[in-house]
């Protein structure tokens, strides 16, 4: 930047007390940046938003790996992208976020594409995988949902095709009950036909093929029914709607006609890309994905017998502002969500929810009591909250090693909101409930960062203490009280006559928990008042 | 004068046409002496460019033998022929007034023109002493003996082609002695017009006539035949290479050094030529005889508007129109402050610049503001906006300039203001490959306890002080969320940061200007055809886009009222039955250049104003970046409806296009008072001022703490 840094005198008076973000979406067909502010009223307002096509989903895509020349393409813009951040003075790690999509999580040379961006433009893309892509979906959709009654009172199928996959979602009013991310996208579309070296005029049925082939497995997942929305988001809708869509208001979302989306692409599908980008003033990715994406919309409503698409002006960088302005966005509603779908899986595998629903809010209780100890963050209460739900799913395969099971199990299933290390986190918390304590070793605790190593052996020990609780399996100690008193941790059990079982269970499972936090744990039988004064 | 076939007017015709109604204005004996020589040396220097850049292109087209036509339905070789027969009769007329009207009136008026022969002998040592000191050592003639000897002239320099008589020192040649030939240039640096000492008034005399009277001194003992000024025009017309420049600033280098030495498309002469001068010129030149104008006075008339800077000539030139502050900006509060409260107009040069150039300054020295972004296009290194905007970069503010070196004749010195900026940190981005940036637009970007805000001033001018006294105008500020993100998506666009966003209120050229302004006039039609009203009004500088102009016709056909306001060019045809009938074209040539773009369109009762950078011309709409800005605040947009009003009552400097392309004054009715809209809208702007002043006076104001201290 040609602009010198301010001394210190002209700091700006004002100012500091609205957090202004900038997010970074690095997809398969253009890298976007966006820059919002969140206003008193707890408004979020985009300040700038700014668009370059690139040609990462291409490559990924054909050859499977990022040309150099593109990468070098991405360096440039995000280079621009951080000059633009350095104009507005957003500087520090907590205001940017940089998140790349399939395209760079699937390249052969993921490393060094995000070697060479940090090194050139200091921005760190984190590439995100689909549940966390999903879990973000979801946070941008949130309030679309809130402010539109029509959405809110019928089942709704929330898509998103992106130019590498597609992402759904499946909510009741605004509960998640499916969320599932398939590589079905524009570009891959666009791809596929190209290999084939089919004739143009083969170009859609070679499509429908191919987006048939993952619509069966779609219709799977969520069965079509009666009365249900279709609310679809991304680019290549959003332009399809300022071209034939209806606003019966100013602020509902624009409604495309199934039919007409039909003639929209019966329009276009014969023209070459250069036609459209003169026609449309499209960018030469996006040209090139409008087709295949459309046809994939259209492909959907039909499956799924609906008339009228809702077009939602959001896409994932609404989520992953709400996130960084509300502190990682791990809202009420959106811990519910992530709490729903773990109990969903649990009771998939049979699990014993009484005991699994106990043991998760005594956790939680432990955890809360322990936050100075520990110094983790919320976002762990729920990682482990959520791996007491799941701890003993594992006996669905067999009681022998069901600790181990219950890893295998939730490792290998999809939780709403949570990322596959997020998961990994649940699954070894989950496994470390008994027997073997973390070791180096072991598979998947070695794969770890070292926080989430010591996260896991924290949210395990406490997992233990809680399912210790439990030991009897009935639920009989009610309400417990922690509190600590030098090195011990002293939980008080008010109202019960015999806890020696609990107390045996500790001894055999507690160590881990000295181990780690450094504190002996102590079973009491709290009095009543009328045993204290006697 | 066209083809009565075709339902356009040739633009170069129409051109002609507005430079004659500039040139009626210097043969109106109502306007003051000083004012109509200004504007007879304006169509001289009008007629300089048109030749330069108009029909130096359709001389190349003529000689590529390109047999395309125009909209108007002529060919290039038919355009020209009509161009020289229009252009001759002009010249004809622009002497006649210089020499026949206005120099004996100036005379009168005690402003001289002396002649060498006419000098007393006290001037006559006078220029003796000034040749000796000032011209000789500066001016070097060069003999020509064969072609290679002939010098680069620079483009529309005056020089002096001086005859000599044959060298008689070779009696032994059998032909017929050839006369010798010899050219001084006139450098830019000795001045054309020199003043003269006298007891009383103000006399001057000519440099090419001192030249002539003191001309032996350059040739000792040889005999000079004449002595003739000359000047030629080269062709402008030469595309930037733009694709294979990597760097912009070298090729407009480049550019410029070629334009030097391009073709040669007129050659001015005087008309007391000899003919074998002319000959020789026309042989050395290489110029067909129908590029050669013989001149009846003095070349280059737009020398002549120095004149206008004399002082103690007050009587000959207009009377003054001080700016007047807008009512609705209270000196003592900050832009922002005044912005924050509403939007402004301001409608320039009935109201001063100062606002817009307050505007920035301020930026510059807040500690607030990050960032400030904008366009500027003929400007100056003294310029406040320049100083200004370095001062802002010093003070580490981010700031961004786009700086137009497209901006045609004035590249030379854009180029070094544009570094200068440079030097102190502003990042200048030199234009958008393929499209000359037009677009006037500032935006700052300020960060404010309730978040980031920006100010935007939209305007239909240039960023330039100067002619913001001379030229009409308006400005918008606004600070309105939509309007700070369209200005940030523009910026973005063009600077290369993001591909085209979609724009919220705003309309881009070449993106989507132009196709909203026909989705507009198809709006007044569908509202014709449902039986309401529906009418457009719209005041433009050019209207040559044959989309638009056919969008009109519809729209007359099918009955909506158009009238419009357009100084200079227009390739509509009005008021042909079954084509145009609805349509009324007026031009205004007045004091000040009409050069705001203001438009209007009833849409049903809604009345939609907006405000432009753009002509409707196919080169602003397809090779430009232009906004097209819409006026939301209700109480400017019924301003601006009486300020587009006003134009459209004028009687006094209109004049109308008539089916023919020929422009013709209003005609009067008995007794009725004619109207001028200059004078009317400088009347109400001082009156708004006046009120506004009386009622703030009303209010006892008392000195209070400064609560910051």
């Amino acid at each position: 930047m040609n602009a010198k840094p301010r001394s210190d005198s002209s700091i700006p008076s004002l100012g500091g007390e609205v957090k202004l973000v900038a997010v970074i979406d690095v997809g398969s067909t253009s890298i976007r940046l966006s820059i919002a502010e969140m206003d008193q009223d707890g408004t979020i307002r985009n300040r700038d938003r700014l668009s370059q096509a690139v040609n990462l989903g291409k490559d990924t895509f054909t050859v499977g790996e990022i040309r150099k020349s593109t990468i070098e393409d991405c360096v440039q813009i995000l280079k621009k992208y951080r000059r633009v951040l350095d104009e507005y003075q957003i500087e520090n790690l907590d205001q940017i976020r940089v998140v790349a999509t399939s395209a760079v999580r699937e390249a052969i040379n993921k490393l060094d594409f995000l070697d060479r961006i940090y090194s050139a433009t200091r921005f760190e893309i984190d590439p995100i995988d689909e549940a966390e892509v999903n879990r973000i979906t979801y946070l941008g959709i949130q309030e679309f949902l809130k402010s539109n009654d029509t959405v809110s009172n019928r089942h709704s199928l929330i898509v998103e095709v992106g130019g590498g996959s597609t992402e759904l979602l499946y909510v009741d009013k605004r509960d998640v009950i499916e969320a599932h991310s398939y590589r079905l996208g524009s570009i891959r579309l666009w791809e596929t036909f190209e290999a084939s070296g089919a004739s143009e005029e083969h170009f859609r049925e070679i499509l429908e093929t191919q987006i048939r082939r993952i619509l069966s497995q779609m219709t799977q997942l969520v069965i079509p029914g009666d009365k249900m929305n279709l609310i679809a988001m991304g680019g290549d809708i959003r332009f399809a709607a300022s071209q034939i869509g209806i606003k019966n208001n100013k602020n509902e979302p624009s409604i495309i006609q199934t039919s007409k989306l039909d003639r929209f692409i019966n329009k276009i599908i014969g023209r070459s890309v250069d036609q459209i980008v003169q026609k449309f003033q499209l960018s030469y990715p996006d040209a090139e994905s409008i087709v295949p994406s459309l046809l994939a919309y259209y492909m959907i409503a039909k499956e799924y017998n609906i008339e009228e698409i809702l077009v939602a002006e959001v896409n994932m960088r609404d989520g992953l502002q709400k996130e960084l302005l509300l502190e990682h966005g791990w809202t009420e509603d959106f811990k519910k969500q992530v709490i729903r779908s773990a109990m969903a899986l649990g009771k998939k595998f049979a699990f014993e929810k009484s005991h699994a629903k106990y043991v998760a809010q005594k956790s939680l209780q432990i955890f809360e009591a322990l936050q100075d100890e520990h110094q983790l963050s919320s976002r762990y209460a729920l990682l482990l909250y959520v791996s007491a739900i799941l701890h003993e799913i594992g006996h669905f395969v067999g009681s022998g090693s069901h600790h181990k099971h219950s890893m295998y199990l939730i490792n290998n299933s999809e939780i709403f909101g949570l990322s596959k290390k997020d998961l990994m986190i649940v699954a070894l918390t989950a496994r470390y409930h008994r027997r073997a304590t973390p070791k180096p070793g072991h598979p998947g605790y070695s794969s770890l960062d070292r926080e989430s190593r010591i996260a896991v052996s924290k949210l395990s020990a406490i997992l233990r203490l809680a399912d210790s609780l439990d030991r009897s399996y009935s639920q009989r100690i009610e309400t417990i009280d922690c509190h600590l008193d030098n090195d011990k941790l002293i939980i008080s059990i008010p109202n019960v006559n015999d806890i020696s079982l609990e107390q045996l269970a500790l001894r055999q499972r507690g160590q881990l928990f000295e181990q780690i936090f450094g504190l002996k744990v102590l079973l009491r039988k709290k009095r009543s008042l009328g045993e204290m004064n006697q | 004068m066209n083809k009565p076939t075709s339902d356009f007017i040739n633009r170069e015709l129409s051109w002609l046409e507005f430079n004659q109604r500039v040139l009626d204005e210097a043969l109106d004996t109502s306007i003051p002496l000083l004012e109509r020589m200004m504007f007879l040396a304006i169509t001289a220097l009008n007629m300089d460019e048109f030749f330069m850049v108009r029909v130096g292109g359709l001389q190349l087209l003529q000689e590529q033998k390109v047999v395309s036509k125009d909209p108007s339905g002529m060919t290039a070789t038919e355009q020209l022929e009509a161009i020289k027969t229009r252009t001759h009769q002009m010249v004809e007329e622009q002497y006649r007034c210089f020499l026949d009207d206005l120099e004996p009136a100036l005379s009168e008026a005690g402003l001289k023109r002396v002649r060498a022969e006419e000098m007393t002998d006290y001037q006559v040592k006078y220029v003796q002493n000034y040749f000796e000191d000032e011209i000789y050592s500066v001016l070097t003639p060069m003999s020509i003996m064969k072609k290679e000897d002939f010098p680069l002239l620079a483009n529309q320099s005056l020089n002096i082609c001086v005859q000599l008589s044959p060298d008689d020192k070779k009696p032994e040649s059998e032909e017929e002695p050839q006369p010798r030939f010899a050219i001084i240039p006139l450098a830019n640096s000795v001045s054309r017009i020199i003043t003269l000492p006298t007891e009383g008034g103000y006399q001057y005399i000519l440099l090419e006539d001192l030249i002539s009277f003191m001309i032996n001194h350059f040739f000792p003992g040889q005999k000079i035949i004449e002595s003739v000024p000359f000047r030629i025009t080269r062709n402008a017309d030469i595309k930037l290479q733009e694709d294979q420049a990597s760097d912009l600033l070298a090729e407009m280098q480049i550019l410029l050094d070629a334009r030097k030495i391009s073709s040669c498309v007129r050659l001015e002469i005087s008309d007391s030529v000899t003919t074998k001068t002319k000959a020789f010129l026309k042989n050395i030149l290489e110029i067909k005889e129908n590029r050669i104008y013989p001149m009846p006075g003095p070349l280059h008339l737009g020398d002549f508007m120095s004149l206008k800077n004399l002082s103690g000539f007050e009587k000959l030139k207009y009377e003054s129109w001080p700016p007047q502050q807008s009512p609705q900006i209270d000196p003592s509060k900050s832009m922002f402050d005044l912005i924050s409260e509403g939007d402004l107009f301001l409608f320039h040069p009935y109201q001063s610049y100062e606002p817009v150039v307050r505007m920035i300054e301020e930026a510059a020295n807040d500690p607030d503001v990050l960032a400030i972004k904008q366009t500027l296009y003929r400007t100056s290194s003294d310029s406040p906006i320049v100083q200004a905007l370095i001062q802002a970069a010093e003070n580490g503010i981010a700031v961004t300039v786009i700086v137009e070196l497209k901006a045609r004749f004035d590249e030379a010195r854009n180029i070094n203001w544009a570094k200068n900026m440079e030097q102190s940190g502003v990042q200048v981005i030199y234009g958008v490959k393929r499209f000359k940036t037009h677009a006037k637009i500032c935006a700052i970007i300020r960060r404010e306890p309730q978040g980031i805000q920006r100010y935007v001033h939209f305007g239909t001018g240039n960023y330039n002080e100067k002619t913001a006294g001379l030229y009409s105008d308006a400005s918008l500020f606004t600070c309105k969320e939509e309007f700070g993100l369209d200005a940030s998506t523009f910026f973005n666009t063009i600077t290369g940061y993001s591909d085209p966003q979609k724009f919220k209120k705003i309309d881009m050229a070449p993106i989507s200007l132009r196709k909203n302004i026909l989705d507009l006039i198809q709006g007044e039609i569908e509202r014709k055809r449902q039986g309401q009203k529906a009418f457009i009004k719209a005041k433009l500088n050019s209207l040559v886009d044959p989309k638009i102009i056919k969008a009109f016709y519809k729209a007359s056909q099918l009955g909506v009222k158009i009238k419009l306001n357009i100084r200079g060019i227009c390739c509509l045809k009005p008021g042909i039955k079954g084509l145009s009938d609805n349509i009324t074209v007026t031009s205004i040539i007045d004091r000040y250049l009409e050069h705001s773009r203001i438009i209007y369109f009833h849409h049903g009762g809604e009345e939609l104003v907006y405000i432009s950078s753009a002509d409707w011309m196919p080169r602003n709409l397809d090779r430009r970046v232009e906004l097209l800005v819409p006026v939301e605040d209700q109480e400017i947009k019924q301003l601006m409806i009486k300020i587009l009003d006003t134009y459209f009552e004028d009687t006094l400097k209109v004049q109308i296009l008539q089916p023919d392309g020929t422009y013709e004054r209003a005609k009067l009715a008995k007794n009725e008072k004619p109207v001028q809209s200059q004078l009317k809208l400088y009347r109400e702007f001082s009156q708004m001022a006046k009120i506004a002043k009386k009622s703030r006076r009303g209010v006892f104001e008392t000195y209070q703490a400064n609560p910051d201290t």
